[in-house]
């Protein structure tokens, strides 16, 4: 898939610009309010918020939310099937495929928009560490695993219920609010900042949160809450296709 | 004219009939993009909360912004929604079909297909409208204002949907570059028009209109602002003859896939 994605480099090129418009456009919009409030709203600065938001928009451009219309295409398409028939695991293959398409564009995305971050904003004491790269190694693979298990959950849905885009977007929006994409989660009101670290649409960002100065006292927890859900989900996930794999009958022929 | 009123009228029938069929796909489709639109109003309400008024704008005002956007956005891609799928016809040589047709193209090609998840936009934007007018102690000229408002940021974002797809004729691979310009226009539209200020202000208002079919016009209704509203409508009659024109040099561009198949 990463061959695949570097064999069109027009399309690589035209989805950089979207999401580098749209987090540009976004960043300059925060940047008129933070100097409208004197450079810190709810001890946060712009700095941070400018790589806080980088960050998602990042981890966005893995497009791993697509594994759960991927599933339903192939189920509505009948391709299940088919891929269910070959001696590989076809939830395992449905989510490396998924982590290839989405690698390449991620590896852009990072080195263009570090670089003009790096330039417009400078670097925050806060990612300036060892302890800074290691957790958010940590926090980002963790949060591929735990992406990639909630969509599952919503892709599986596909052999039960008709048409599962309605459900596809509420939880789509649930990850993008409680994830800190367009409002970083430090400027959620209380109750809200608390549903977004404990349920698994935030946890599946909390790559976001590793800029925070709140971060290396909070690191451990988070991570914890992140296993706990990888846990859950994949229980959850493992059951939904066993079941769903009783469901389909191969035909031969 | 009278002729392709009732043409799209009768296609427009055609297309919801069909899409009712499958009631319960169709009902959750709306209901789910209701619930989806929700969340840049949860967003923009709790910056509010936490910053404080930005640009003078208010939660009434982003109810307002919502509600215009979701609902031009929904009756263009409901009744219109053939225009969305452009790209499709385009690289996979089924527009053909429609530059044989005996009826206005625009028409045709806009009316060819029915948005069901953007009836759910429909119904999302007027209720944030009502409660936007409630919430501002709406007087009549400002109710007045809003359903004039709501026309003209109709033909605005009809005239710009026609100019982004009209580009799909200029590439070989279009729907990417489609998505990346329509995303550039309507993603704005959707952030706190309070924070448009200065040179994003000038940029989101004639260079990219985004701000023409939400902001602009809230702001025009809370000031009652009639020149505001006498800019809105140039710009919008400025963009919709610019796509009519744009549309036609751009079909011109459009060489038949010639696929080996004799349609399906």
């Amino acid at each position: 898939m990463i061959k695949d994605r570097i064999q069109y480099p027009a399309r690589l090129i035209v989805d950089t610009f979207g999401i580098a418009t749209r987090c540009g456009v976004l960043l300059i919009l925060y940047y008129y309010i933070f100097s409208t409030r004197g450079g810190v709203i709810n001890g946060l600065t712009f700095q941070i918020t400018a790589w806080s938001m980088f960050l998602y928009f990042a981890f966005m451009t893995l497009r791993l939310r697509d594994l759960a219309t991927s599933i339903m295409q192939d189920i509505k398409s009948g391709t299940v099937e088919v891929l269910l028939s070959k001696p590989i695991n076809y939830l395992s293959y449905r989510m490396w495929w998924q982590l290839g398409a989405g690698l390449y564009p991620f590896f852009v995305a990072v080195v263009l928009g570090t670089i003009a971050l790096v330039v417009a904003v400078g670097i925050p004491a806060s990612m300036s560490s060892w302890f800074f790269v290691g957790t958010l190694s940590i926090v980002f693979i963790l949060g591929i695993i735990l992406s990639l298990l909630v969509y599952a959950v919503v892709g599986l849905l596909a052999f039960w219920i008709e048409d599962i885009k309605p459900l596809y977007w509420i939880v789509d929006k649930a990850v993008m609010i409680l994830g800190g994409s367009y409002l970083p989660v430090a400027l959620f009101p209380k109750v809200m900042y608390q549903i977004a670290i404990w349920s698994p649409f935030g946890a599946s960002q909390f790559v976001t949160h590793t800029v925070y100065d709140t971060w290396r006292t909070g690191y451990a927890e988070m991570i914890g809450i992140q296993v706990f859900w990888i846990v859950i989900l994949g229980i959850i996930v493992s059951y939904m296709f066993g079941r769903a794999h009783k469901k389909v009958s191969v035909n031969g022929g | 004219m009278k002729k392709e009123i009732n043409f799209a009228i009768y296609a427009i029938k055609k297309n919801i009939q069909s899409s009712a069929e499958l009631r319960t796909s169709f009902w959750m489709n709306v209901f789910g993009m209701m619930i989806n639109n929700i969340s840049f109003v949860i967003l923009w309400v709790f910056l509010i909360q936490t910053v404080g008024s930005i640009g003078g704008w208010s939660e009434a005002d982003i109810f307002g912004l919502q509600g215009f956007v979701a609902l031009v956005f929904g009756i263009v891609y409901s009744i219109g929604s053939g225009l969305r799928e452009m790209p499709q016809l385009i690289s996979g040589g089924r527009f053909d079909q429609f530059l044989i047709s005996p009826k206005n193209l625009l028409t045709r090609i806009a009316t060819s297909s029915f948005g069901a998840s953007a009836v759910g936009d429909v119904f999302f934007g007027i209720i944030c409208i009502v409660i936007y007018l409630f919430m501002i102690s709406a007087t009549l000229s400002q109710i007045g204002m809003t359903f004039l408002l709501i026309i003209i940021a109709l033909i605005t974002f009809t005239g710009v949907t026609i100019a982004i797809q009209s580009i799909n004729f200029f590439f070989t691979d279009p729907e990417a570059v489609t998505r990346s310009v329509f995303e550039l226009f309507f993603t704005p539209s959707l952030f706190h028009g309070g924070a448009f200020q200065g040179t994003t202000r000038f940029v989101f208002t004639f260079l990219v209109p985004s701000l023409l079919i939400g902001t602009l016009p809230v702001e025009a209704i809370t000031q009652t602002s009639f020149p505001k509203m006498l800019l809105l409508l140039v710009l919008s009659i400025f963009w919709f003859m610019l796509s009519l024109w744009f549309f036609k040099k751009a079909v011109r561009k459009y060489e038949s896939a010639n696929f080996m198949t004799f349609g399906s």
